[in-house]
């Protein structure tokens, strides 16, 4: 049963530690080469441009009160080929950059698509769709330029401010000392308000994706809100949601600008406690007129680099709550997956048993106990039973979606939980109860049981289960596009297409599960024709609560109280009068 | 402006708070050449000016006030701007708000045909990010614009009042650098409309993958899955790269040419000092002062670029905004009453696609009757009941109920009167208490376990350990199909309308359970017409008429007797079904 639902946060198991960050330099350092060429170019860049200044002073200095007007048209053309040239190795750096931050955030956005399609059954069910969704695009997205701009404009500030600081202690130790003064002051405030802005920012993730669930949810579910009219409600809710997220906003935001709120104005209190401090307290020939002029202009220059740091830390802060969460999706154990000798099931032939078999999706709560049964390639077997008593779980088991509690299940003779997955789940055909279609074109869809198919093996998978003709009725025939939700398809049609697809994959191994609940009788009977064809051959597992589906297999397992209560043929359980005999009659005596 | 004029009919409510953070704003603008000023004030006064040393002695007083006169103004600037800085977040905020909700509400009110159509993945896309990117526009877009704006202007006018001729100089390189933003304008544009599919296609496939997951495993598609999603990831992730390429063509000329400033201050600035017209006070407050030109300028690019990414997005947003559905549900009634359930269809054709799928349909359902429907796959049952809450409206004919045209009903009333367990089994990821009370969440917990029962649901619930609170995932994954069905059908029964259908509901319970709901459904405590569709003869042989439908035909219809003595297609299902079962089943027919 799922753990979590739209209104509900998902907390983090742990707090943040730097092995989060740690991780994602795994991602930064693939791209370590380009990274470090743009950085030299930045360098450069910022180089240069230190010179344009300089020009500036010298011409006002000397150029000028001499009058030499071919040397100002030559230090003009100098000033201009600086900036040419740093807006180039600008250019190129930022060229460099985009296609590193792209790179990153394709390369962690692939891993973490590769991880959940690894990740078991259980990991969907427990959470609402939209909280997926929203790791893979949203918060991917927002995490880019901090993982490579940020990077660099970090570094670069940083050395920037030594460079400075260098300076500024050349010129004069004591006022540079009253320069950093403000330091202490900021980290202050930087530590005072650090854990609640990271609160703060968790929080606008939670929110956002508690908000993006329930989007998912009703645009899925809008049928049965309209049926029920309960559009107001809704409204209501998603109200709420979007109040929440926006005050989880508006706090952060709160945060967020005293940063640049206090360094702007420690700059201040910095340059004039250098006017003070120098002027008033100092006597002239402790500093000069001179040196109070450089090291104010050096106390803003030396204060915009920790401007840029701190917005450079805001967004960090920010990207972290997203990391988080992509670093917690990653790490979602993979609980069904190839052990690591796993050998690669050859070619079966179709023999099945279950050995002593146990499970239970929760821990003490046992769906089956102690199950054992053997089936003989070729074999058809159906499952019966009331509701709920675990016919489904059965068919899963075997396919591997869940690992058995305890005991063994083999398919000639191999152990399935010591094969690989796709080795075995190539080689059986599951229809399921809930009948997905993707949103493409008929053809794609039943396709996808066997990508290289061709369109006359389509074509004859639907001929197959009676598909066939309301395709074509369609204006588009095979080429009709379709989607997960739309109506153009009954819930029949639905399950004939997902039939055919599971046919044309051609396993050796065949498990309907309920698939021929909303199928009409004659269409049916038209199917059991082709089916038997099929099934010849083949181990199938059936799971009807239609008798007269179920009557022609060879074996009918009776499934009940956490295991095989009855087991035999139609006329043998007939005649031993049990309880598919019982179940047999009721239908008899309905109709 | 279309765009700029959506925006401010969005503002409502918060329109008073922008206009007040636009005007400070513009104060708050013209506050950053203050500082600069008293700053140059007092290295005039006290350091580098002829006097410095007298007036330190004799001005302390005057240091002492411009200094503290800094530092009040830091405070009162910064002050400013942060208070500006909310206001933009909270007006920008709650008209992210408004519009959200609104297009929800727009989203929910939409009619099948629109479902049809569009993809969720894409529908997503619009409710997050191209929301944001319009929301940006107010935080950010037009904030810019209006700062840059003001400097730009205030050093305009001041230059102008030290020195109109250099000023003119300097504004020769404006339309240049509009003429670039122009030409960067239009080609980017779509680059945007493009990297915006491709997010959207990104997200239908991410989210389609997810919804899909076990199919997805089930053919062991994980490979090919990747592959997919590789290939739209690839796809926008390039678009981005793309963009950005685009945009840094143009950067070049546009940082050059805001730069440049600086080379015309110099030359010509220069030459006018050399020429004895410009003192070289005048000359270093134009060059204090440059970059209220060249910031400006530099951010033309940039906000050229967002404008350009706002535009797409917007076009996006307001397709769902003005999206209108052909069946309107105003949500207007004010008293609900009880209908008394008669339902009739006249002479009832209905077209999907320019395909007929129900032609010329007529019966009618007296209150408290049960119809069954029975058919082929595809034969257009589900479209039938589909009209009766107006899913659909009818191509032509009528669907009564009461004796009224569903098309003059108020919906919601309508809607409210009518009960439905659909076939594709829709839970959402609530309790079961939860949704079991999707209809009425008032409902007391007696009420909801007693209509659990009724649906034979209530055995399996208690079961599990967190019984009725057990939270069940989105389309109730989790529960088996059979158990899903008894959870919608105890949604449906637990609204106790005068109307209830049954879209083939009980398809995946045995044969026991289904007997329990149908006594249920026989003993309903309140007075109800019944619709049911189904495969299985024993579900509709109670029924007090049968339909049989064939290609949006009606061909038979009567009651299981009568049915049965036509020995037309009823005949046969039931045959076809009772031959299992036992010989003995012929002598009944």
């Amino acid at each position: 049963m799922a753990r979590n639902k739209f209104d509900i946060d998902e907390n983090l198991e742990s707090p943040f530690n730097i092995r989060h960050f740690r991780r994602a330099i795994v991602y930064i350092k693939k791209q370590k080469t380009p990274m470090i060429v743009a950085f030299v170019l930045s360098a450069l860049s910022a180089g240069i441009a230190l010179s344009a200044p300089l020009i500036m002073q010298h011409v006002v200095d000397v150029t000028i009160p001499e009058k030499d007007t071919l040397s100002l048209v030559g230090w003009s053309a100098v000033t201009l080929a600086t900036i040419v040239i740093s807006v180039i190795l600008a250019t190129i750096r930022s060229r460099i950059m985009t296609r590193v931050g792209q790179d990153i955030i394709f390369e962690i956005r692939t891993d973490l698509f590769k991880h959940l399609q690894e990740l078991p059954f259980q990991y969907y069910d427990d959470r609402p769709q939209g909280k997926i969704l929203i790791r893979v695009v949203n918060y991917v997205n927002s995490v880019s330029d901090v993982l490579s701009n940020g990077i660099i404009n970090f570094i670069l500030e940083i050395l920037n401010l030594l460079f400075i600081a260098a300076f500024m202690f050349a010129v004069d130790v004591k006022l540079s000392l009253v320069i950093l003064a403000g330091l202490p002051v900021f980290i202050a405030v930087i530590l005072l308000i650090k854990t609640r802005q990271r609160r703060a920012w968790q929080a606008v993730s939670n929110k956002s994706s508690n908000l993006n669930a329930y989007l998912q949810e009703s645009i899925s579910g809008i049928r049965v809100t309209q049926i029920f009219t309960r559009e107001k409600r809704n409204e209501g809710i998603f109200t709420r949601l979007s109040v929440n997220y926006r005050s989880a906003w508006m706090k952060t935001m709160y945060l967020n600008f005293l940063v640049p709120f206090s360094v702007d104005n420690l700059t201040t209190m910095v340059t004039t406690a250098i006017f003070f401090v120098g002027l008033l307290a100092m006597g002239p020939e402790e500093a000069t007129f001179g040196v109070i002029l450089a090291m104010s202009s050096y106390a803003s220059r030396f204060w915009q680099p920790i401007l840029n740091l701190s917005n450079i830390y805001n967004s960090f802060v920010n990207s972290v709550a997203y990391l988080e969460r992509i670093f917690e999706t990653l790490d979602e154990p993979v609980t069904v997956s190839d052990v690591p000798k796993a050998r690669e099931l050859p070619p079966i032939q179709g023999s099945v048993s279950f050995d002593d078999v146990t499970f239970a999706y929760d821990p003490g709560l046992n769906i089956l106990e102690n199950l054992s049964f053997n089936v003989k390639a070729g074999e058809s077997i159906a499952l019966v039973g009331p509701t709920g008593a675990g016919k489904t779980t059965v068919v899963n088991l075997l396919s591997r979606f869940y690992n058995v509690t305890g005991g063994k299940i083999l398919i000639d003779g191999h152990d399935i939980s010591e094969v690989k997955l796709k080795s075995l789940r190539s080689q059986m055909g599951i229809m399921l109860q809930d009948s997905f279609i993707f949103s493409g074109t008929i053809l794609d869809n039943i396709r996808y049981g066997k990508l290289d198919a061709t369109e006359e093996e389509v074509i004859a998978a639907a001929k197959t289960v009676c598909a066939d003709d309301f395709i074509r009725e369609f204006e588009k025939g095979y080429l009709t596009e379709v989607n997960e939700r739309g109506s153009k398809l009954s819930q029949g049609q639905r399950q004939l297409i997902s039939f055919a697809r599971t046919l044309l994959a051609d396993p050796r191994i065949l498990i309907l599960d309920e698939a021929t609940s909303s199928i009409d009788a004659q269409t049916e009977r038209l199917l059991q024709k082709g089916l038997n064809e099929l099934l010849k051959g083949r181990t199938s597992f059936i799971i009807a609560h239609r008798l007269s589906t179920v009557r022609n297999c060879d074996r009918i397992l009776y499934v009940a109280d956490r295991g095989v209560a009855e087991s035999g043929s139609h006329d043998q359980l007939i005649a031993k009068q049990g309880r598919y005999y019982k179940l047999h009659t009721a239908q008899k005596m309905e109709a | 402006m279309f765009q700029l004029k959506w925006l401010w009919h969005n503002l409502i409510g918060d329109r008073i708070r922008y206009i007040i953070a636009l005007l400070l704003s513009v104060v708050g603008s013209s506050l950053t050449i203050v500082n600069p000023y008293i700053g140059q004030r007092i290295v005039d006064t006290f350091i580098a000016g002829e006097n410095a040393s007298s007036n330190l002695a004799s001005e302390r007083a005057l240091l002492i006030g411009l200094c503290l006169g800094m530092i009040g103004f830091s405070l009162l600037r910064t002050g400013l701007a942060y208070f500006t800085t909310i206001l933009y977040e909270r007006a920008s905020q709650n008209m992210l708000f408004r519009v959200r909700v609104y297009l929800y509400n727009k989203i929910q009110g939409q009619d099948m045909k629109y479902y049809d159509h569009n993809r969720t993945g894409d529908l997503m896309t619009k409710m997050t990010g191209d929301l944001e990117m319009v929301r940006h526009s107010i935080a950010w877009i037009i904030k810019t614009i209006i700062e840059s704006l003001t400097v730009f202007a205030a050093a305009v006018v001041y230059f102008f009042f030290i020195d109109v001729g250099l000023t003119l100089w300097l504004l020769l390189l404006s339309p240049p650098i509009f003429i670039v933003a122009f030409i960067f304008a239009r080609r980017v544009r779509p680059m945007y409309m493009d990297l915006r599919e491709r997010l959207s296609q990104l997200n239908t496939t991410t989210q389609e993958n997810i919804a899909g997951n076990r199919v997805v495993k089930a053919f062991a598609r994980e490979e090919y899955e990747v592959k997919k999603f590789t290939d739209k990831n690839v796809n926008y992730s390039e678009a981005n790269k793309a963009a950005a390429m685009v945009w840094l063509d143009y950067f070049p000329y546009l940082e050059t040419l805001a730069q440049a400033f600086n080379v015309i201050l110099m030359l010509a600035g220069g030459v006018l000092v050399m020429n004895g017209r410009l003192t070289f006070g005048e000359f270093s407050a134009f060059s204090a002062l440059i970059w209220g030109l060249s910031n400006p300028m530099r951010n033309i690019g940039i906000i050229i670029n967002d404008i350009q990414r706002f535009f797409a997005s917007l076009s996006k947003v307001i397709e769902v905004y003005y999206a209108h559905p052909d069946i309107v549900n105003e949500h207007k009634a004010a008293v609900k009453k009880r209908y008394r359930g008669r339902i009739q269809f006249d002479q009832v054709s209905f077209k999907y696609d320019n395909a007929m799928v129900l032609q010329d349909i007529s019966f009618s359902v007296e209150p408290g009757e049960t119809l069954a429907i029975m058919g082929a796959t595809g034969a257009g049952k589900t479209t039938l009941i589909n009209l009766i809450p107006r899913f659909y409206d009818v191509a032509k004919g009528r669907v009564l109920v009461d004796g009224t045209d569903v098309r003059k009903l108020e919906l919601d009333e309508l809607r409210g009167n009518i009960g439905v367990a659909t076939q594709d089994v829709l839970l959402f990821s609530d309790t079961i208490d939860g949704n079991i009370a999707y209809g009425n969440p008032e409902m007391p917990e007696e009420d909801v376990v007693k209509f659990a029962g009724l649906a034979a649901a209530h055995g399996f619930i208690r079961k599990i350990p967190d019984g009725y609170d057990t939270i069940v995932g989105e389309r109730g994954v989790g529960l088996s199909g059979g158990q899903k069905q008894r959870i919608a059908l105890a949604r449906a029964m637990a609204v106790q309308p005068p109307i209830l259908i049954l879209d083939d509901t009980t398809s995946a319970v045995d044969l026991e359970t289904e007997e329990h709901i149908q006594k249920s459904l026989r003993e309903l405590e309140f007075d109800c017409t019944k619709i049911i569709i189904a495969q299985r003869v024993s579900t509709t042989s109670q029924a007090d008429r049968i339909l049989i439908l064939e290609n949006g035909r009606v061909i038979e219809t009567g009651s299981h007797a009568e049915l049965l003595a036509k020995r037309g297609y009823y005949y046969d299902v039931f045959m076809l079904q009772t031959e299992g079962i036992g010989r003995q089943a012929n002598a009944i027919g």
